[in-house]
Order: C-alpha cells, then structure tokens, then sequence
C-alpha cells in the first residue's frame, strides 16, 4: 500500500525544558498535592457530577468546594487549605449533552 | 519524552483522554488543570474557571468555532507546563485562548498547537493516554 506523508507547519508553540531545580521542587510538591486532589475527585465524580449541576468546583485537601462563582469555591477552598497548591477547578454544565470540543480561530 | 495522561469520567458519564498539567497565572505561579486531549482542536483553550483562577487582565478578543457556531474567548500570553515520566518538566509558551463563558466548555482543550510536538495515543482499550517524541517511539504490530 502506498503511503502518503503530508509535510506540516511546525506547532505555534515553544517547547522548553524546566531545568531549575528549584521550579522542579516546588513543581514536584504540587504535583503530589494535585494527584491527591484528582483521584479524590475521580473516585466521587459520578455522585459530584449529579448533585452540583450548574456549579462552580474547586477541589483542594481532597475536599469539595462549590459555589455559584469560580472565585468564591477558590477562595472558600484556599481558606480551608492554604498550603495545598495542587488544587483546581471544574466546572459542572447545567445540562448532560454530547460535546464537540474542537475548535478553531 | 514520555507524557502520561488517564481517561477520566467527565459529567456525562463519557471517559475522555486527559492530560494534568499547570498553567502559568498573572503572578508567576501555577495553577494545576486537566486538559482534555483533543487531536481535533487547532488550538490550546483554557476553561473558563481555569481563566478565572490565573488572575489575568485580558486583552486580545478571539471567537472560536465549532460544529455549534461561534464562542467569544480571550488571547493570553502565558505557559503551560507538563509532567515528563522520569519526573522533569517541560513547558509551551503560547498564546492560548480562555473561554468567556462557562458553559462554552467544562475543560481546558490540549490542542494541536501543543499535541502537534508529539505523537499522541489515547488508547482506551488498553487505558493508555500518552504523548511521546524524541527517543521514545511507538510500534504497531498485529497480534
């Protein structure tokens, strides 16, 4: 079979490799702190996902924290766990449907 | 390079490709965020919770589009950096774009202007989401 190679434009973004090891560190401790976060957050998605439609998440000390604005589950979630960096943020759609992520400029 | 990502449960009960990662806020530190892994996007598209968290002013304006029309969206200047499997980090300076609306789209979108540094596989039979380029290589053989 023949096979076709289409020559591409290289992405538009610059690729650099961390070296100091003090962002390393500090980025290692997060790391951990959000990996704790994450699994929490997976292992209580499905019940999550069904009781806070429409919310705003943050997850942080493997804790949930939502609220109406981005801002204040972040701020609650800070208040409650000031060391931990490896929190995020989720927002819950008001309504389950099938998503199309692509996008274009 | 080796990049590990999961498929994780997303609201509609659907399990997609994700990558963790960080992206760079206003002051210089990182806010850690899941991205979804999307060969389908020409661009990387930060959640409008995400945006809301870096602390930003923004500036430039962009509309995205999709198969659903149009979504107003903002340009940052800013990094997102990954998590290597021997624990190093690397990072993609960009412009990127930030949902104005938080129904627009629940996740931050990896997109082919960071994907297109590697070669991707999602493979949800196996469980596998990785990015890989440089000495790592990838085989397809039968069975």
């Amino acid at each position: 079979m023949e096979r076709f190679v289409v020559s591409l434009p290289p992405p538009s973004t610059i690729l650099e490799e961390v070296t100091d090891p003090v962002e390393l560190a500090a980025a290692g401790a997060q790391r951990e702190q959000f990996d704790r976060n994450w699994r929490w957050f997976q292992d209580h998605a499905a019940a999550i996902f069904r009781d806070y439609r429409g919310k705003h998440l943050c997850i942080a000390g493997e804790e949930l924290f939502a609220a109406d604005m981005t801002d204040e589950a972040v701020e609650r979630a800070r208040q409650a766990h000031p060391d931990d960096a490896g929190w995020f943020v989720w927002y819950v759609p008001l309504k389950k449907m099938p998503r199309i992520y692509a996008n274009r400029w | 390079m080796r990049i590990d990502g999961d498929w994780a449960l997303c609201d509609d009960g659907v399990i997609r490709p994700v990558v963790r990662g960080e992206v760079e806020a206003a002051d210089g530190s990182w806010r850690a965020a899941p991205f979804l892994v999307d060969l389908g996007a020409d661009c990387t598209v930060l959640a409008h919770d995400v945006l809301r968290s870096l602390g930003f002013s923004t500036t430039g304006q962009q509309n995205l589009g999709g198969i659903g029309g149009t979504t107003d969206a903002r340009v940052l200047d800013t990094r997102v950096r990954l998590l290597r499997d021997d624990g190093s980090r690397v990072t993609f300076r960009g412009k990127y774009a930030a949902l104005m609306s938080p129904e627009a789209g629940d996740l931050s979108v990896l997109g082919r202007d960071i994907l297109g540094h590697f070669a991707v596989i999602a493979d949800q039979p196996g469980g596998v989401v990785c990015l890989i380029r440089g000495r790592h290589r990838y085989t397809i053989e039968p069975c």
